[in-house]
C-alpha cells in the first residue's frame, strides 16, 4: 500500500482530510446529528454511502445501537466506525453484567472517546452518541476527528453540518416536546441534505425516552413529510 | 514558530517549502498524525502582588470553524494551581483527566498535610511534554502553569517540544505576539510584580483579551479567568503560620468596552470618501 | 474453627486442599487472625458514611497518628481494615489501582458496590492456590457514589462481601455490632454518627483489650462539595463523596463523650 499525503493543506495546516480514506474505501460522506428535548433525546441521520461520487448504498442506517437506549450517529470511515461501534457494544454488555446495572452514557461516550483518542493516528472517525438513562436523562456528546469529548444539548456532525451551523444555531430551542425535536432534527437534515453532495436518501432518527428506543423514518419522494410511521 | 498552533514545531513553510513526505515509505513503522485538530488559541497570564491572573476564551475551533464555544481551557489542578492551555483539545484532556488528576488522587493517599504546588506540577508536564516529544509523538499544546508556590506566585510556560521558560507575564500563541508586549508595558521584569496590585492585573488581561478578540481570528469574545493569590509557606508541623490559598473563578466572561463605532468614519479605502 | 481433632490432619496446611468435610481451614485461620485485630466499624448514614477503627498501640515509642489502618482509595472510598497489617496494606493497594483502572476506561469514579465486587473477587482468588495464602484481613469498605448514594460494604478473608447498615470487625465486633444494632439506621446523620462511632471503638475496647493502649482512627464520606446533591423518597443523599479524616476538634468532642459514657457505667442507652 502506498501512502501518498492527500488533501489540501489549508492555510491553517488542517488535514480537514476525510479523504485520507484508503483508495476505494466506502465513506460516510454524511449529514448526522443528536438534540435533546424534555423528555428524551433523538439522533437523525441522511442515508447516503459513497465511494468517490458513486453511490455505494442510498439506504444506509447510520444509527447503531450500543446498548438498549445508548445509541450512535456515524460519520467517517464506514469500516472505521463500525468497528468502533461493535468494540464499544461489546464493552457496553460487559459492563451491564459486571455491575448489575446498565451503562450510562457519559460511561458509553468515554469508552469511545478511550477508542478515537488512542487510535487517532489511524481512524477516521467522527461521532456522535446519544442516550437516555433513567437518572441523567438524555444526553448528548460529541467525538470529532481528534479524539476530543464534548458534551453538548445537540451535536451535528459530518461533510453536511457544515451547511447547517445556522439553521441549528438559529432554531435550536431549550426544552422542546417531542414533536419540536422532530422537526428541528427533520428540518436541519433536509437543509444538509439539500446542499451536501455526499448526504441524501431518506432521513432516519431514533427517539430515545422513557418508554425506550423508537426508529422513525422520512422519504425524499414525500418531502420528508408525514410522520414517520 | 508563529501563532497558528498547526504550524507549532515546524519549520516555517514560506522559507522552507511545505514537508516533502514522498521519502516516507508505506513500510515504515510507526507513523504518528502530527497535527492538532480541534484547537484552542491563546492563554494569558500576568502575576500581581500576591498572587497571579491567567485567563483563556472559551473556544474550540475545527480549522477555521467555530466548532465548540463553551470549552473551559483553564483548570485547577489540586489545590495551588491553575493550568492553562492552547493547541490540541484532545491533548488538553489527556492531559488532565489521564495524566493530572490521577497524579492529585494518589498524591492525597498519603493524607500527611503536603500538596502538589504549582512548580512541582509545572516540572512534571514539562516532563511528560518533552518526553512525548523525543517519542515522536508530540502533545501539541502550549501550556502556562500558574499558581502559588513557596510564599510566591507563580508563572511558567512549557509546549510541546518541551521547551520551559518562566516570566512574570506570559502568553501562549497568538497572545505571544500581541499579548506580551502589552503585559511588559505594565510588567517589564521581576521586580515590577510587588507593585502591581491585582485589580491592576486584572485590567490588563482583560485588556489583552480585548485585543486577541480584535486580532485573533480563532478567538471568542466569552473567556474565563482565575485568580490565584496566596499567603505564607506550607508547613505541616504544629503550631506553624499556615499557608492558604485562594482561587477565585471568573467564568463565561463577555469582552466589555469593546471599540466598534469608529468604523462609521470610515469610508472607501483610499480616495474615496463618501 | 477446626476442632482439636482436624489439627494435625493435614488438612489445614494447604490452600487448594479441603477437608473431608468440605472446608478450607486456611481461610478459617485467616479469620482467627482478623479476630485479633483490633476493632474496626462501618456505620452508613443518610449523608454519607462514618469509618471508624480501634489501632492498638503496640509501643510507646511510636508516633502518635502514624500507622493508619483506614486508606482512601480514590476520592470518595475509604477502607477500614482489621487483621495483619501488611495484608491489608497490600489489599488497599490493590483497591486503589481498582480505583484508578477503572476512571482510565469510563472517565469517571467507580461505584462502591462495583468496588466491593472487585474486591470479593480479588480476596476469594486468594483461597483457590496452594501457592498463596488468604488474606488475613476484613476490609470494611466505605463510600458515596453518584447512583446509589451511601454504600458500605465488608469483606472478607473467604472473598465474601455483603452490603450492611452498619458493620463490625476484629476482636470487639460483637459488642460493636450489638451497639450497632441500637442505631436507627441508616436514618442518622454523619455528624450523629461520629459520636456513636467513637463510643461503640471505646466500649468494644473496654470488653475486649482493655489493659491495651490505644488510638481512635476515624474518617467520613460526605457529598463533596459542588457534586450534585439528590435527595431520595427515604431522605438519602445521592452524589459523589469525599473520604476525608474527621476534624481533629470532632473527634477530640466525640472522645470526651465517649469516655463520659463510659464512666457512666457502659451499657447505657444511646443519646445525644
Amino acid at each position: 500500500m502506498e501512502s501518498k499525503p492527500t488533501g489540501n493543506l489549508s492555510i491553517d495546516g488542517i488535514h480537514v482530510d476525510m479523504e485520507h480514506l484508503k483508495k476505494g474505501e466506502v465513506n460516510l460522506g454524511t449529514s448526522i446529528m443528536a438534540a435533546l428535548f424534555d423528555g428524551g433525546v433523538i439522533l437523525g441521520a441522511d442515508s447516503r454511502t459513497t465511494t468517490g461520487s458513486y453511490i455505494a448504498n442510498r439506504v444506509t442506517d447510520k444509527l447503531t445501537q450500543v446498548h438498549d437506549t445508548i445509541w450512535c450517529c456515524r460519520s467517517g470511515s464506514a469500516a472505521d466506525t463500525q468497528a468502533i461501534a461493535d468494540i464499544v457494544h461489546y464493552y457496553l454488555q460487559l459492563y451491564n453484567v459486571q455491575n448489575h446495572e446498565p451503562p450510562t452514557t457519559q460511561v458509553a461516550a468515554s469508552i469511545f472517546q478511550e477508542l478515537c483518542y488512542s487510535n487517532k493516528d489511524q481512524l477516521s472517525a467522527g461521532m456522535i452518541i446519544a442516550g437516555y438513562d433513567a437518572r441523567r436523562k438524555g444526553e448528548v456528546y460529541s467525538i470529532p476527528l481528534g479524539g476530543s469529548l464534548h458534551k453538548q444539548r445537540y451535536a451535528i456532525g459530518g461533510s453536511g453540518s457544515t451547511y447547517i451551523y445556522g439553521y441549528c444555531d438559529a432554531n435550536w430551542k431549550e426544552n422542546m416536546t417531542e414533536a419540536e425535536c422532530i422537526e428541528f432534527v427533520k428540518g436541519a437534515l433536509a437543509e444538509a441534505v439539500k446542499w451536501d453532495g455526499s448526504s441524501g436518501g431518506v432521513i432516519r432518527m431514533v427517539v430515545l425516552t422513557e418508554r425506550g428506543a423508537e426508529r422513525k423514518i422520512f422519504f425524499p419522494d414525500e418531502s420528508y413529510k408525514g410522520n414517520g410511521q | 514558530m508563529n501563532h497558528f498552533p498547526e504550524a507549532w514545531g515546524r519549520p516555517r513553510n514560506d522559507v522552507y517549502g511545505a514537508y516533502d513526505a514522498s521519502h516516507l515509505q508505506s513500510s515504515m513503522p510507526n507513523q504518528h498524525t502530527q497535527s492538532p485538530i480541534v484547537t484552542g488559541t491563546s492563554v494569558v497570564a500576568l502575576k500581581f502582588n500576591g498572587g497571579v491572573v491567567i485567563a483563556a476564551d472559551n473556544l474550540a475551533s475545527y480549522g477555521s470553524l467555530a466548532r465548540f464555544t463553551d470549552i473551559e481551557r483553564l483548570k485547577q489542578v489540586g489545590t495551588h494551581t491553575v493550568v492553562g492551555a492552547g493547541g490540541d483539545i484532545s491533548d488538553m484532556q489527556y492531559l488532565h483527566e489521564k495524566l493530572l488528576d490521577p497524579l492529585i488522587i494518589k498524591e492525597e493517599y498519603q493524607n500527611d498535610g503536603h500538596h502538589l504546588r504549582a512548580s512541582h506540577i509545572y516540572r512534571y508536564l514539562s516532563r511528560v511534554l518533552y518526553q512525548r516529544r523525543c517519542k515522536f509523538n508530540p502533545l501539541w499544546n502550549t501550556l502556562l502553569v500558574a499558581g502559588w508556590d513557596e510564599g510566591k506566585s507563580f508563572l511558567a510556560s512549557a509546549d510541546l517540544l518541551g521547551t520551559t521558560f518562566a516570566a512574570p507575564a506570559l502568553a501562549t500563541g497568538f497572545g505571544a505576539h500581541l499579548a506580551v508586549p502589552l503585559l511588559r508595558r505594565v510588567c517589564p521584569d521581576e521586580a515590577a510584580v510587588e507593585n502591581i496590585t491585582r485589580e491592576q492585573a486584572i485590567a490588563a488581561v482583560e485588556e489583552c483579551m480585548k485585543v486577541l478578540f480584535y486580532r485573533d481570528a480563532r478567538s471568542l469574545n466569552k473567556y474565563s479567568l482565575a485568580i490565584i493569590t496566596g499567603e505564607g509557606v506550607e508547613s505541616v508541623g504544629e503550631g506553624a503560620a499556615k499557608e492558604k490559598v485562594t482561587i477565585e473563578w471568573k467564568k463565561d466572561v463577555e469582552l466589555q468596552n469593546q471599540s466598534w463605532k469608529f468604523a462609521e468614519g470610515i469610508r472607501g479605502y483610499g480616495a474615496q470618501v463618501v | 474453627m477446626p476442632s482439636s481433632t482436624s489439627i494435625g490432619t493435614g488438612y489445614d496446611l494447604s490452600n487448594s486442599v479441603f477437608s473431608p468435610d468440605g472446608r478450607n481451614f486456611q481461610v478459617e485461620y485467616a479469620t482467627k487472625a482478623v479476630e485479633n485485630g483490633g476493632t474496626a466499624i462501618g456505620i452508613r448514614c443518610k449523608d454519607g458514611v462514618v469509618l471508624a477503627v480501634e489501632k492498638l498501640i503496640g509501643s510507646k515509642l511510636l508516633v502518635p497518628g502514624s500507622n493508619k489502618r483506614i486508606a482512601s482509595v480514590d476520592n470518595h472510598i475509604g477502607i477500614a481494615c482489621s487483621g495483619l497489617v501488611p495484608d491489608a496494606r497490600h489489599f488497599t493497594s490493590r483497591a486503589r489501582s481498582e480505583a484508578s483502572n477503572w476512571r482510565k476506561l469510563y472517565r469517571s469514579p467507580i461505584p462502591i458496590s462495583s468496588m466491593a465486587d472487585a474486591m470479593g473477587g480479588y480476596a476469594q482468588a486468594y483461597t483457590l492456590y496452594s501457592s498463596v495464602r488468604p488474606f488475613g484481613v476484613t476490609a470494611i469498605i466505605g463510600g458515596m457514589d453518584e447512583a446509589g448514594g451511601p454504600g458500605l460494604w465488608m469483606v472478607e478473608p473467604s472473598g465474601v462481601g455483603w452490603g450492611y447498615f452498619g458493620a463490625a470487625t476484629g476482636r470487639g465486633r460483637q459488642a460493636a455490632k450489638a451497639e450497632l444494632e441500637k442505631l436507627p439506621l441508616p436514618n442518622i446523620t454523619v455528624e450523629e454518627a461520629v459520636k456513636q462511632a467513637a463510643r461503640i471503638i471505646y466500649f468494644a475496647h473496654d470488653d475486649n483489650s482493655k489493659d491495651k493502649d490505644f488510638e481512635l482512627e476515624m474518617t467520613w464520606v460526605r457529598l463533596e462539595k459542588g457534586s450534585a446533591e439528590e435527595l431520595e423518597e427515604g431522605g438519602a443523599t445521592k452524589g459523589w463523596g469525599k473520604h476525608e479524616e474527621v476534624p481533629k476538634e470532632l473527634v477530640a468532642e466525640a472522645e470526651r463523650l465517649a469516655k463520659e459514657s463510659m464512666e457512666g457505667g457502659g451499657d447505657e442507652e444511646m443519646e445525644e
